[in-house]
């Protein structure tokens, strides 16, 4: 476990070495939040609700959504892609380490980094626009929603890095990354709240591991579910754990059959 | 050399740098096939989120769905045009920073004109095909008629919001030579411009105020919708066209302080 921990200390180093950079691509996520922010402010405005839900909770809908894609998504990376692709990832197979593992810590660190961002932010802005923030103060719902987080940032780092893994049967990964990423990006509610689409599509979307990554976590939070209905979206988020994670490892293990070493 | 003849001369060099450009999408097909889904994908979930939206109310900030739905088509047509034809300015980081832009410079060709230009995206060439004729249905379907002179003006602010764009990337071009460290200077832009998705009466007045003379966003994106709805006064006519003519010479000028400035430092 040190050893990963190192791992996490360095990334978080490295992070942090272009901070204009950081600072910048932190300027882009305030943009996003103020038009994701408006738009729902101006339809709950008038009577005040909206698709169901209140003004408040569409705020905080909008801006915890935010703060989590920061914690689930961090910075969407496809660094294993291309080190497949130019070679580098060679060196990893000489490692004493677990490349999953080495992968989650290394994105551990920009992820940490995002997210005390984003919180600041977030509590920022909310100044700013003197947003009213729906405050979960149950301990019970907050337990819960720390669990669904997790499990959300376990699938989604699995189902990255298995997405990522396509290089090594294609020079041709960035593609298929670039539109899963836009996929999981509308099918996980980061934009808005999965059940304002009509009821057949919200169907087809809850059938899929996005729906759990930040629209589950969320609805937790904002203590919008059943005890029951809770129990098994834990349930489903550790099913499609469960899957992920043996094609993962299927995908891993015929990826590196196949792996030349091109490019060192 | 008269100004048409270097005209035609640029016009052969960016067919040439189109071709190739045509050579390495085809020879990377899923990569092109895949980005190309993504880019339908992110813009069909938009359409269907406006869509969505108008399931529970007839309208937004006081537009009608379909009204809304022009000012999320002509942000596409702007932003996917400038990702078509000036991709080449996200190259200009590398250019600099290995000392490629000496040879750049060296060349009998606008060393500006080939940085813009040297990546045409051919995707997005081919999007814009489905924006257009979704605009076209779009205008059909608006409540209120449009006449000549609404076309008119949604055209002469969409050549304006080009201009003011096209201010930006050169911005950004000048930028790079001083901060080499600025890649995210240009995706600042990009993600500024999707405040344009959406019709400027979402934001509060102090943000529309900014996303109007300092960010130019909303002359960009929502002056065209507006014009074509018929809801600019001349006042603001003549201020969108003075703001995109003085912004577009600006930068210009700022991209020539920066040229002189180039060290060539890396090579």
């Amino acid at each position: 476990m040190k050893k990963y921990l190192t791992i996490f200390r360095i990334s978080w180093q490295r992070e942090l070495e272009y901070r204009f950079n950081f600072a910048l691509g932190r300027l882009r996520s305030i943009v996003v939040l103020l038009l994701l922010y408006s738009i729902w402010h101006t339809l709950a405005s008038t009577t005040g609700t909206f698709a169901g839900y209140t003004q408040r909770e569409l705020i905080t809908y909008v801006l915890g959504a935010n703060i989590l894609r920061s914690i689930v998504f961090g910075a969407q990376a496809r660094s294993v892609a291309a080190e497949i692709n130019d070679g580098t990832f060679s060196t990893y197979l000489v490692k004493p380490v677990n490349h999953f593992l080495f992968v989650f810590f290394r994105e551990l660190a920009q992820r940490s980094i995002s997210t005390v961002s984003a919180v600041i932010e977030v509590a920022l802005f909310s100044f700013l626009v003197d947003a009213r923030i729906f405050l979960q103060v149950d301990w019970r719902w907050m337990t819960l929603f720390v669990v669904t987080t997790c499990l959300a940032l376990v699938l989604y780092s699995l189902l990255n890095y298995t997405i990522n893994l396509i290089a090594f049967w294609s020079r041709e990964a960035m593609g298929p990354k670039f539109l899963f990423d836009w996929f999981l990006e509308f099918s996980s509610g980061a934009y808005f709240p999965m059940d304002i689409l009509g009821a057949g599509l919200f169907v087809a979307f809850a059938s899929l591991p996005f729906f759990y990554l930040l629209f589950f976590p969320i609805g937790v939070y904002l203590g919008r579910y059943t005890g029951w209905q809770v129990a098994g979206g834990i349930a489903m988020q550790a099913v499609w754990i469960g899957i992920v994670a043996h094609v993962a490892r299927f995908v891993w293990a015929r990826g590196l059959m196949r792996f030349t070493g091109e490019g060192i | 050399m008269s100004d048409f003849r270097v005209l035609k001369k640029h016009f052969r060099v960016w067919r040439r740098l189109s071709f190739l450009a045509i050579g390495s999408y085809l020879s990377s097909r899923i990569d092109s096939a895949t980005f190309l889904l993504g880019k339908l994908i992110r813009f069909g979930f938009f359409l269907l989120l406006i869509v969505s939206i108008f399931r529970f109310t007839k309208t937004m900030a006081g537009y009608t769905q379909y009204e809304v739905i022009l000012f999320y088509l002509t942000f596409n047509l702007i932003d996917v045009f400038a990702q078509a034809f000036f991709r080449g300015i996200y190259l200009f980081k590398n250019d600099v920073l290995r000392g490629n832009f000496d040879y750049v410079l060296s060349k009998p060709v606008n060393a500006l004109f080939y940085s813009m230009s040297r990546l045409t995206d051919i995707l997005d060439i081919v999007f814009l095909v489905p924006i257009v004729l979704l605009i076209a249905y779009t205008t059909w379907r608006l409540p209120a008629p449009v006449t000549a002179a609404n076309v008119f003006l949604y055209l002469l602010f969409l050549c304006t919001g080009m201009l003011i764009v096209l201010g930006i990337h050169i911005l950004s071009a000048s930028v790079t030579i001083w901060v080499i460290e600025s890649e995210n200077f240009i995706w600042l832009y990009r993600e500024t411009m999707t405040v344009g998705r959406f019709p400027p009466e979402i934001f509060s007045a102090p943000v529309r105020f900014v996303f109007t003379f300092f960010l130019p966003i909303i002359l960009i994106v929502a002056f065209p919708a507006k014009g074509l709805l018929g809801l600019l006064s001349g006042p603001w006519i003549l201020f969108a066209l003075a703001y995109a003519v003085a912004f577009f010479f600006l930068c210009l000028a700022l991209w020539r302080v920066s040229l002189k400035k180039y060290s060539s430092a890396s090579s």
